[in-house]
């Protein structure tokens, strides 16, 4: 079972995205800001992060460039109720974006598409 | 190729750990200013390690040699390579390249095109920075206009991105950093060809630093790329024919790497923190130029196109052909789809390989003509999603290639 780390400081954000995806058969945890990010990817080792871009304290595309630096090959999924983020070059270390909606299909198929993808090792 | 290196090195420069070298022919009048710009970066940036400058550059007979050596460096030193007089192909600069960064002991190597007007002392941090840093191909990130380097966005970028899953935005940038280490593996490869020899050189740099599962990172540049951009309808000279050669015969010798790779991977990006993007300079197009080589193309190479093509390839691309000029559109699926057949028919020797990738043009023309058409009132941001979705395509209609190739 896959592990997902929920990175939203909005709580019913999280609460949808959590019900939803644990239905789906993932394992979800959540953090309600990007404080101790790092830590908190390193101990509990998600194997994808959702990740909201405007927090009220952290801005999502600096946190997805300290992410790309020490775990470049962890999955992340950008997460905003605005496209104009894509202004910003730094959002392409992302893998996928999606734009915020009660409906998660669109969520749901970036999270297999991320998680299928493979690279050879050697 | 030939073993015999030209050199002066006034220095007598025996190592260095950094290297910036301007792969040039013929560039006398615009050398002179990435050759300051870049001994500027290594005297800002890199001041504690040993580095020098390399031109390699083609025997050029307009006096570029003379114009490298008298460019402003402060002190830095500076060596120029070229291969014997009459031995062209900026691959073949390159392998001189790699000779020497071997021979200097060399950990890190930036390069940067000659003609380059934008670059600034950044360009030099950046792309040299990650190499100290466990990364070992530096590959640049800037703004282009949505027109120039239309090879780079409708065949290197989303084919090197479906086959190897690394989003590499500019594989054939030009301007990039590589480790001593990744010299090594470029001079020991087997797989030099007469086009890697030539302008097939920067997506094969690119592709084994994939293949090798080198750890690859993007440099943010800041500054939009500003050298001699041309039209995409003039003509393509060799270039196009000997880049994507290369990606053809890279595909054949990697088969094993790029069949079990599914869908693709972001790199990290280094080098943000440059203030405001500055956008390029607009690259002008004539659609009416596209239009014509399509369709005489169409007539041209109609026979071949039939050997080349599966049958339900060819009959769509007869369909786009007899569409009003108004409603002309080539889409990215049929696109890709053409792209992986040429391949297959590389592989079994259909045709002669460079009757085969003649025959490609006048389809890249059709491709360009309806990229341009379907992007002509979008902003170079709105242009750019444009591609990413079209790469999105080329990852979703990969199982067409994989199953034909398999068959």
């Amino acid at each position: 079972m896959a592990k997902i780390l929920i990175v939203d400081d909005e709580e019913h954000i999280r609460f949808l995205y959590s019900e939803e995806l644990t239905d789906e058969g993932f394992d979800v945890i959540t953090a309600d800001s990007g404080e101790g990010l790092l830590e908190r990817i390193e101990n509990e080792k998600p194997d994808l992060v959702i990740l909201d871009i405007k927090m009220v304290d952290y801005n999502g595309l600096d946190l997805l460039q300290d992410i790309r630096n020490k775990y470049y090959d962890l999955p992340v999924i950008l997460c905003t109720a605005y496209d104009t983020f894509k202004e910003d070059m730094k959002s392409i270390a992302a893998d996928f974006y999606v734009i915020k909606s009660f409906d998660l299909t669109e969520l749901k198929n970036k999270i297999k598409k991320a998680l299928e993808t493979s690279l050879p090792k050697t | 190729m030939t073993d015999q290196i030209i050199e002066e090195n006034p220095q007598n420069i025996t190592e260095a750990e950094m290297v910036v070298a301007i792969p040039s022919y013929r560039e006398a009048g615009l050398i002179a200013h990435p050759t300051t710009q870049a001994a500027q970066g290594l005297k800002r940036y890199f001041a504690d390690r040993k580095y020098v400058l390399i031109n390699c550059d083609n025997d050029s007979d307009d006096g570029t040699k003379e114009a490298f050596f008298g460019a402003e460096t402060d002190g830095v030193p500076q060596i120029y390579l070229s291969t014997p007089p009459g031995v062209r192909g900026k691959g073949n600069n390159f392998h001189n390249l790699f000779r020497k960064v071997v021979q200097l002991k060399a950990k890190a190597v930036v390069v940067v095109d000659a003609d380059l007007k934008s670059i600034t002392p950044q360009w030099i941090k950046h792309l040299g920075e990650p190499l100290f840093n466990d990364f070992g191909y530096v590959a640049p990130l800037y703004v282009r206009h949505k027109y120039d380097g239309t090879i780079t966005n409708s065949i290197a970028y989303p084919l090197t991105r479906a086959l190897y899953g690394r989003r590499v935005r500019q594989p054939i940038g030009g301007d990039f950093g590589f480790s001593g280490d990744l010299a090594r593996i470029y001079l020991a490869s087997p797989s030099w060809s007469e086009a890697v020899r030539h302008f097939g050189i920067d997506i094969w740099m690119t592709t084994l630093a994939m293949t090798n599962n080198v750890p690859i990172c993007q440099a943010y540049m800041g500054r939009p790329k500003i050298h001699k951009p041309k039209d995409p309808g003039s003509d393509l000279g060799p270039m196009f024919s000997q880049v994507v050669g290369t990606i053809l015969h890279l595909m054949l010798q990697s088969t094993g790497y790029w069949m079990r790779v599914k869908w693709s991977r972001p790199t990290a990006i280094f080098g943000f923190g440059l203030g405001e993007v500055e956008m390029p300079p607009p690259v002008k197009v004539n659609q009416d130029k596209l239009a014509e080589k399509f369709s005489a193309g169409f007539k041209q190479q109609h026979g071949l196109w039939a050997k080349i093509l599966s049958e339900s390839i060819m009959n769509k691309v007869d369909e786009i052909e007899h569409l009003p000029p108004e409603q002309f559109d080539f889409p990215v699926q049929l696109w890709a789809k053409v792209l992986f057949d040429y391949a297959l028919a590389y592989r079994d020797k259909v045709v002669e390989e460079e009757e085969l990738l003649s025959s490609l043009i006048p389809l890249y023309f059709g491709k360009t003509l309806s990229f341009v058409r379907k992007t002509e009132r979008m902003s170079v941001q709105q242009a750019e999603e444009f591609i990413e979705n079209e790469c999105m395509v080329f990852e979703e209609t990969k199982p067409y290639l994989l199953e034909r190739w398999d068959s």
